[in-house]
Parts: C-alpha cells; structure tokens; sequence
C-alpha cells in the first residue's frame, strides 16, 4: 500500500507538471494584461511534438541522441525521491539530497553535450552558460540542503521532512529563513526563470536554456521540454516539502491523502502565483551580474550552515 | 494566557531572524529607493518588539515609545527620505564600492563577530543571545553602510541603520530608558536628520553631485 | 530660576535676534543679550561659590566643576561676541548669510554647551552634546562655499556617529547601575550615581566597556587622535569667530562630559582603566598632532592641530590624576581657551587683511601690520607652553605630576613634542613675520573690536602667568574636591 502511494507520487510528479507550466504561464499572462494561452496547451505540445519527425544535423554523433533521454531519465528517477502527499517516498536512502542534487546535475550536464554536438553557435553559447550557471549554483544548493540536514540531524530527505512536520511553524527557525532564501534564488537558477533566464525569450543572443535545445525537434524535443517541466514541479515540491510540509498526511487512509493532495495543491498554486509575480516583476540579469546573484544565495547559503552549527536554530 | 499573549511570545523570539534579513537585504540593495524601504520595515519589526516588550512587561511608558518608534521611524522618516531623493534628482542607484557578493559575505561575518561578541555577556545580563546579537549586528552594519557606500543619502541612512541598533540594543537590556530622555533622542534624530538634509542640497547645489568620496579637498 | 535663566536668554534671544533684519541692528541686539548672558553666567558662578551646589528640577545642577566651565564659556564668548561684531562687516549678503543668522545659531550653540555644563542628568547631557553638533553644523558650513559645505558634512557625520558611540556607552553605564540596584529614574543622575558607586555591585567588565564607548564617542567631539579627522576641516573653514568658540568652548565641554564620567567609571571600577586610557589617548593626539604641525600650509588648520594637542595635554593631565595633574588639567582648560581665541582672532585679521591663509605665501608681517604681528607674536609664544604665559604653569603643573608618580615614558615624550611643536611654530610663524612684506593689506591698524579683545587676551594670559588670581585659585579647588 505504501508502495503504491510513493508510485503514485512519483506519477503525479511527472503528470502534472506540464499543468503546473501552463498555470505559470497563464498568470504571467494575465499579469501582463493578455489573455494567455489555456493552461492544458503544454500537454497539446507535448503531444504534437511526440507525433511530428525528429531531424538531427548531419554533423552530430550518438550523443545528440542520447542526451534528451539521459535528461528525461535523471529528472524521472529524482521524481523518486520527493516526498509529496506523505512524509515517505519510492527511494529512501541516507545522504540522498546528495543524490538528488548531482542527478540533476548530470541530466544538465548531458544536455550541455548535447547542445555542444548539435554544432551550432547558440548551442555552444547556451551550454557555456549554462555550465557557468550551474556550476555557481551547485555549491549554495548543496549547502542550504545540508544546513537542514544537518539542523534535524537526519541525512535523508524524508527524514528531514518528517522532522519538520514536528516543528511548531511560529518558532521561526533563522536557519530555515537563511537556507529558504538560498535555495529559492537557486531553483529560479536551476529552473532557468527570471532573473536568470528568461524563458519565453525568442532572442537567441539572452538565451541559456532555449539556446541548447534549439537544434532538437520531434520527440527529442518533447522529453526535453517534459523534463524541464518536471524540473520545475520537483523544485518546487522539494521546497515545500522542506519548508512548509504541514498538510501531509499521516497515515495511508484515502480521506486523509485526499485532504494532502488538497493541501498541496494549494501550497503549489500559491507558489506559482509567487513565481510569475516574481517573473513578471523583475527583468532578466545581464549575464555578468548573474555571479552576483548566485553569490548572495551561496552567502547565504553559507551563512546558513554557520547559523547551524553555532547557534542550531 | 490568550492569543495576544501567544503573539507577544513569539515576537519576543522571532524578531531578531526578520532583522538578520533586513540586514543582509540591506548589504545586496542596489537602489536607494529599496533601502529606505528595508529601513521602514527594520523599524517597524523594531516596533514589534518594543511593543510585544511594554505587553509582556506591563511598562506602560514603553507603549509610548513604541508609538514614538513607529510614528517617527516607520512613518515620518523614510517619507521623508523618499521626497529628499526625489528632490535631490539624483541618480538612483546606491553607489556601494563593494559587490553585493562581498557585501553579503561582509554581513555574514558581522553576524558571527555578533554572536561571539555577545556570548558572554549575554549570560550575565539574562537577555536571549539572538536579540543582543542582532541589535549588535545592527548596530556594525549600519556602520558598514556608511563606510561602503559612497552616496551622501547612503550616509545618512546607515547612521540611521546604526541608531536603530542602539536602540534596540536598550530596549533589550533595559526595557527603555526614562521617557524623557528617550523623547529627547529621537527629538535629536530628527533635528540631526533636518540638518544633513540641508546639507545633501547644499552638497548637490555647490558640488552637482552626491557622491562623497569626490569630498576630498581638504586633506592632511 | 538662577539656573533657568542662563539657559532662557540665549534661546529667547536667538528668536529675537531673527526678528532684527537690519545688521547693524541685530549686532547691537546680540552684543546686549551677550552682556546680560555673561553677567548672569557671573552671578551664577558668584552664587555657586557663596552656597555650594544649585538645583533646579530633577535635570539640572551646578557645581564647582560646572562653575569653572561656565565661567570659560562666558569669558570666551564675551571675547567671541566682541569680535565677530567687527569681523562680520566683511561677509557677504546671501540668504542665510546674514549677522542676524550668524547671532542667532551662535546664541543656539552657547544654549547647548551652558546646557552641557548645568546637566544633573547623563541623558541630558547626551542630548545636549548632540544638541551642540547641530547647531553648530551650519555655523561650520556659513560660508556655503565647497570647502565649508564638505567640512559642515564631514563635522556632522562624524560627530553624530561619535555621539551615537557615547550613546550606547551611556546605555551601558545605565544598565550596570539598574543592575547594581538603583531605580531607573535615578541611575542617569550624576549625584546618585558618585554615591552609589563606590559600594559593591557595579559590575567593573560593564563600567570599562561603558567608559570605552564614552571615551571613544566623546573623544570623537574632543578630537582626540583617531576620531580627530572632522577637526582640521572644520576649524580651518568655519568663520573665524566660530573657529575661536569651536575650540576653545566646545573642546573643553566635550572634555567636561568626559571627566564627570571618569569620575563615576574610577569610583566604580578602580582609577587604572580610565586614567590609562585617557593617556593613551592623550599621549596619541599630542604626538600625532605635534608632528602634522610641521607639515602645515594654512594657518588655521595649524591651529587646529594645535588644539588636538592641548586637548591631548589636557587628557593626559586627567590620566594621571593627583592632585597637581587635576590642578594643571583645570587650569590648562581656560588657558588654552583664552590663548587659541587670541591666536584665531589673529589669524581671522591676516584673511580679513591679506586674503589668503597660506602660510608660505605671507611674508613681512611685522612691517606691514605691526600691532597685528604683536598679538600673534604672543599667542605663539602662550601657546607652545613660554614663561611667563600662563600655559606654561599649567603644563609645568601636569609635567611634576608626571615625574612625581614616575611615568618618565609620558614625561619624556610629553617634553619631546612640547619642544617639536615649539619648532613648528617658530618655523611657520617666523616666516610670517621676517622679511620683506610681499602682501598690502587692507587696513594695517586693527579695529577698535579686534584689538580690545586681543589685548584682553594677551593681558589675561599675563595676569595668569604672573600668578593665578585667588578668586580663580578658589574655582580651581571647588572644581577638583567635586572630581574627587
């Protein structure tokens, strides 16, 4: 029965996601006084794209090929480990925020591969940005993590989040307060959305993410938007699951996972309103003030951990 | 103890994690504009407690200067600063001459120089380590500001900054000084804040800018 | 009502002054209310002598210390009054630039520093500390031109900064004495708190991080030597009249606030601390001070340096302690005063006359003005510390005190840097006087206000050095027996 509730997670990970893009995408929308596209346009993409031909440029070898599946894959298996209606999830390991993190980063890793073999000059651009982005990025996402991790005193993720759930919410923690600061300017990073990147750009010369997947198409194309999609759902799953956790349900009765479910819902609507007032409220950063930003989140990242081990609260 | 009583409770021990923010916000501010608004909601989280204080300590001259606080600090002055910078037609960013990288890793270290600072007497004055640090904090970041930020009006608002400090740095210890001489340093923030206004136009109007690190005629 | 009134008239009188628009007018109105000012100053200092201590109120309070205080405040600002009332013919007519804006901050700035002087409480006189940054922050920018206005900033930034430093002292101060026991009402009151301190529960780690803080925020007004860079600037850009109050007043008041608390900090914690950091801090500015007098180019930022010095001589006289270092101290207070008014009152003639301050571009004053080179002949003389001037009792004074309690390190660089800053001076002002006059001045004779005063000053500082009059002997006593 477990088993099947952690499955059922991991499923509604990646199922909703495109939903939770286009629920973005539509607030933004109206936040910028049109109307927007309907939220289910994603899932409409997704399903042209997996029907239309893949075309590769002649000039690329395997790795082309492969990068969209490895990224799919790596994002896929990190589903497995956010804990989202329950404090349990499909794998439980000690030490797998580790895992998480580095998953991630070898699915980014691949599609920079990729985006360097597909031969074009946007491409190299992109990957050579992105590995600048998510090379500063890495070391204040590991360090917010562990500053919780260290804080329950737990290596897990699970763990962690069932520590939360017994905390009193008033008492603010400023560990908490440190590492949330950290590691939201990180996942607007790890995501690529403003102010780091600006995802609904069409100029090649701003782009970091879009640029490494503009020589893909069809099905390749569609894994790779897909991924980036459940990219953004697990980011900001994991935020809340170690955050603001309290709704999850205890035990495995139906009534009390269909009030989690609500609760989640809730707490991933207000997020996306927060993400597209933020998108809409800021603008892009040029690409030499992005060190800036990522260096305030590993300040505080840092200041986190120092938060943990001298004054462990 | 009922609900206010709850709320006063949790003010007294939160309110230092909400002003660590504002200080580290205070380091990464790029715009004048943003940094008179951190200053408001520093004062107003300052008010909180003074108030939560006179609540939970049954003084009921602290009332008063909390009223004084929130009138003076979270009203009167940052309005006011917000019209100086309109007057003054200046360029709008904070001129820091260090990064907001280095400046947040300056206040990180000033928040541990704090803690340690405040470690042993903490204990003997029977106060919670976390406020003292971070009137403490306070007080070395406003000190911060003034040193690291080039614009006159930056000047004027870490003196600010560092005077919240040392306020809060009483209210912790002492619950207040007598209301009289509490009445007249803030009647002696507002005339000082008067008078470096004053100055900020005669700087613009003789100088035709507000950057003081150019005020380097006289030396030796 | 005694005490009321000296603190009435000034500001009474600054919103009178305002109401005068003609100039003439409103210099004769100040020159009267400075009369009456100064002889109720007189009157007071006279009572306080006949029945020991006045009170008024629970804030306020004038003892033998706050006598001899008022009474250099008075004599500096009758000389200031004279003065300024023949200097300002010369300023132009601005905005805010008029004698009647000029009377009226003066009037504000001697309310705060008498206010200073008959506080009872630490609060007050912290509020009237700062209260004398502010009101003499547009005295030190009247001239509005790019050197005033960045000296008027740089005084008020650095100043308001320094007094937020006392602030917190203050705070701590009041902390120790709530935690030895005393009611929160009384524990800012001077009295109480002299009585309270020597008995056990002062907790000495809180008094010395108070004193640290006063010393540090109320050192920054004194000028003492790492706090001192407001200083030069605004001594050298202010106008002259207020050049001479700056320094000679309001030094010695910051010093004033100082002293009430070394005697509540050594009653307390033990004399050791304190006294050892007012000679460091002395020691620091005397040496400092006397070497960036050597490299010196105008004349009034030389005698503003000189001002850090004897301020620091003044410190180091208080570190000692004993009953002559007190005594040197005391006196040194209003020689000092009366020398560096003498000496600005000169050098406020050589811009009015010669239009420059430069000291290099100035020769020949001795032929061209001569009864101008005769004032600044003997202030030079007072102020490096010559017989028989009376500066020269006052330092010899904190010189045995040191050689009798066997500091010879502070004996030995104090007499190094007396005799550094003799070279100094008689380098700059001899090269002023000698030679051929390269310069034609406006008026080679002095102004009937000019010379009165510098005569004055020059005649009190001969008087003093002769022997010290038994009336100021007795202030002198009264002043030690309360810091005892």
């Amino acid at each position: 029965m477990r088993i099947v509730v952690d499955l059922l997670q991991a499923l509604l990970l990646i199922l909703v996601a495109p939903l939770v893009r286009g629920v973005v995408a539509r607030l933004k929308a109206r936040l910028q006084n049109r109307r927007g596209a309907s939220v289910w346009r994603p899932y409409s993409d997704l399903l042209k794209l997996f029907r239309k031909e893949e075309l590769v440029p002649p000039t690329s070898s395997a790795v082309f090929r492969i990068a969209p599946v490895v990224l799919f894959a790596a994002v896929v298996c990190v589903t497995a480990f956010v804990p989202v209606v329950r404090s349990s999830a499909l794998i439980d390991w000690q030490g797998d925020f580790f895992v998480l993190v580095y998953v991630l980063a070898l699915g980014r890793f691949f599609l920079s591969l990729g985006a360097l073999d597909g031969g074009s000059a946007f491409g190299g651009m992109g990957a050579s940005r992105e590995a600048l982005v998510s090379s500063l990025a890495e070391a204040p996402f590991l360090l917010g993590l562990t500053a919780i991790a260290i804080l329950a005193s737990r290596a897990d993720i699970v763990g962690i989040v069932a520590w939360t759930l017994k905390q009193d919410f008033f008492n603010i923690s400023t560990v908490h307060l440190l590492a949330f600061g950290a590691l939201a300017m990180v996942a607007l990073a790890e995501t690529g959305r403003m102010p780091v990147d600006n995802p609904t750009t069409h100029l090649e010369l701003t782009m970091i993410h879009e640029g490494m997947v503009l020589e893909y198409s069809g099905p390749s194309l569609a894994l790779i938007e897909w991924a980036s999609a459940i990219k953004l759902h697990l980011v900001i799953a994991l935020l809340i699951a170690f955050f603001v956790p309290w709704g999850m349900s205890a035990g495995d009765s139906w009534t009390s996972l269909a009030l989690a479910v609500l609760f989640y819902a809730l707490k991933l609507a207000v997020c996306a309103v927060l993400l597209s007032i933020i998108e809409s409220a800021v603008a892009k950063l040029r690409m030499y003030l992005v060190p800036d930003f990522l260096g305030v989140a590993a300040a505080l990242s840092a200041l986190a951990v120092i938060f943990t081990i001298w004054v462990k609260r | 103890m009922g609900l206010i009583g709850i709320a006063t409770a949790k003010i007294l021990s939160s309110f230092s994690v909400f002003l660590f923010l504002t200080i580290i916000l205070l380091a990464v501010a790029r715009r004048i504009s943003t940094s008179v608004l951190l200053f408001g909601l520093q004062s107003a989280v300052i008010t909180a407690d003074v108030i939560a204080t006179a609540f939970q300590e049954k003084l009921p001259e602290v009332y008063v200067v909390g009223v004084l606080v929130f009138a003076i600090k979270v009203m009167v002055i940052p309005r006011a600063l917000f019209v100086l910078t309109k007057r003054l037609k200046t360029v709008r960013d904070v001129q820091a001459s260090t990064t907001p990288t280095q400046s947040v890793f300056i206040v990180a270290a000033i928040i541990y120089l704090s803690y340690a600072a405040v470690h042993s007497y903490a204990g003997a004055i029977h106060v919670s380590d976390d406020a003292l640090a971070a009137a403490v904090s306070v007080i070395l970041t406003g000190s911060f500001l003034m040193v690291s930020r080039k614009k006159a009006l930056m000047q004027m608002l870490g003196l600010l900054v560092l005077e919240n400090g040392i306020f809060l740095a009483a209210l912790i210890t002492t619950f207040g000084m007598p209301l009289v001489i509490e009445i007249g340093i803030f009647f002696d923030i507002l005339m000082g804040l008067l008078l470096m206004g004053i100055f900020t136009f005669r700087i613009s109007d003789t100088f035709e800018h507000l950057d003081v690190s150019k005020l380097r005629r006289l030396r030796g | 009502m005694l005490l009321l009134l000296p603190l009435a008239i000034p500001v009474l009188g600054a919103g009178l002054i305002l109401c005068f628009h003609n100039p003439r007018a409103a210099t004769r109105a100040a020159l009267g209310l400075g009369a009456v000012e100064i002889a109720l100053l007189g009157v007071l200092v006279w009572q306080v002598h006949e029945r020991g201590a006045l009170h008024e109120g629970r804030y306020l309070r004038a003892d033998g210390l706050s006598s001899l205080f008022l009474l250099v405040i008075a004599v500096v600002s009758a000389l200031v009054l004279v003065y300024a009332s023949g200097y300002l013919r010369h300023m132009g007519e601005g905005r805010f630039s008029s004698p009647r804006w000029f009377y009226a901050l003066v009037f504000l700035f001697l309310f705060t520093m008498i206010s200073v002087c008959v506080s009872a409480n630490l609060g007050l006189l912290w509020i009237m500390m700062e209260g004398t940054t502010l009101a003499s922050a547009l005295l030190v920018g009247f001239y509005n031109t790019e050197g005033a206005v960045e000296a008027g900033w740089k005084y008020l930034i650095v100043c308001t900064v320094g007094i937020a430093f006392a602030l917190f002292g203050t705070i701590v101060l009041y902390i120790a004495a709530v935690r030895a026991g005393m009611s929160p009402a009384s524990a800012l009151d001077w009295v109480s708190l002299m009585d309270a301190a020597p008995r056990a529960g002062f907790d000495p780690h809180l008094m010395r991080l108070a004193f640290v803080f006063v010393i540090v925020g109320y050192g920054t007004k004194i000028g003492f030597v790492p706090m001192h860079s407001w200083l030069p600037d605004a001594h050298a850009e202010a106008p002259t009249p207020i050049s001479a109050l700056l320094s000679a007043v309001l030094l010695t008041c910051a010093m004033y606030a100082v002293m009430r608390y070394d005697a509540i900090v050594s009653r307390a914690a033990g004399p050791l601390f304190s006294h050892s950091l007012l000679l460091s801090f002395g020691l620091a500015s005397m040496i400092i001070a006397g070497l960036l007098i050597l490299v010196q180019r105008n004349l009034k930022r030389l005698l503003a340096y000189s001002s850090i010095e004897h301020m620091g001589i003044i410190a180091i006289g208080l570190g000692l302690g004993g009953p002559l270092g007190l005594f040197g101290a005391l006196l040194h207070t209003f020689n000092h005063a009366v020398a560096k008014s003498l000496l600005f009152f000169g050098a406020g003639n050589v811009r009015l006359n010669l239009n420059t301050l430069h000291v290099d571009s100035i020769r020949g004053l001795s032929r061209s003005m001569p009864q101008l080179s005769a004032a600044l002949v003997i202030g030079a003389l007072a102020i490096v510390g010559l017989p028989p001037f009376s500066l020269f009792v006052s330092e010899f004074g904190i010189l045995s005190e040191a050689f009798a309690q066997a500091h010879y390190v502070v004996a030995i660089l104090f007499l190094i840097m007396l005799s550094i800053v003799f070279g100094g001076f008689a380098f700059h002002f001899l090269g002023m006087l000698s030679g051929e006059p390269n310069r034609s001045p406006e008026n080679a004779r002095l102004v009937p206000s000019e010379y009165t005063t510098m005569a004055c000053a020059a005649l009190c500082l001969l008087v003093f050095g002769a022997r010290i009059p038994h009336g100021f002997a007795v202030l002198l006593q009264e002043a030690m027996a309360v810091l005892k």
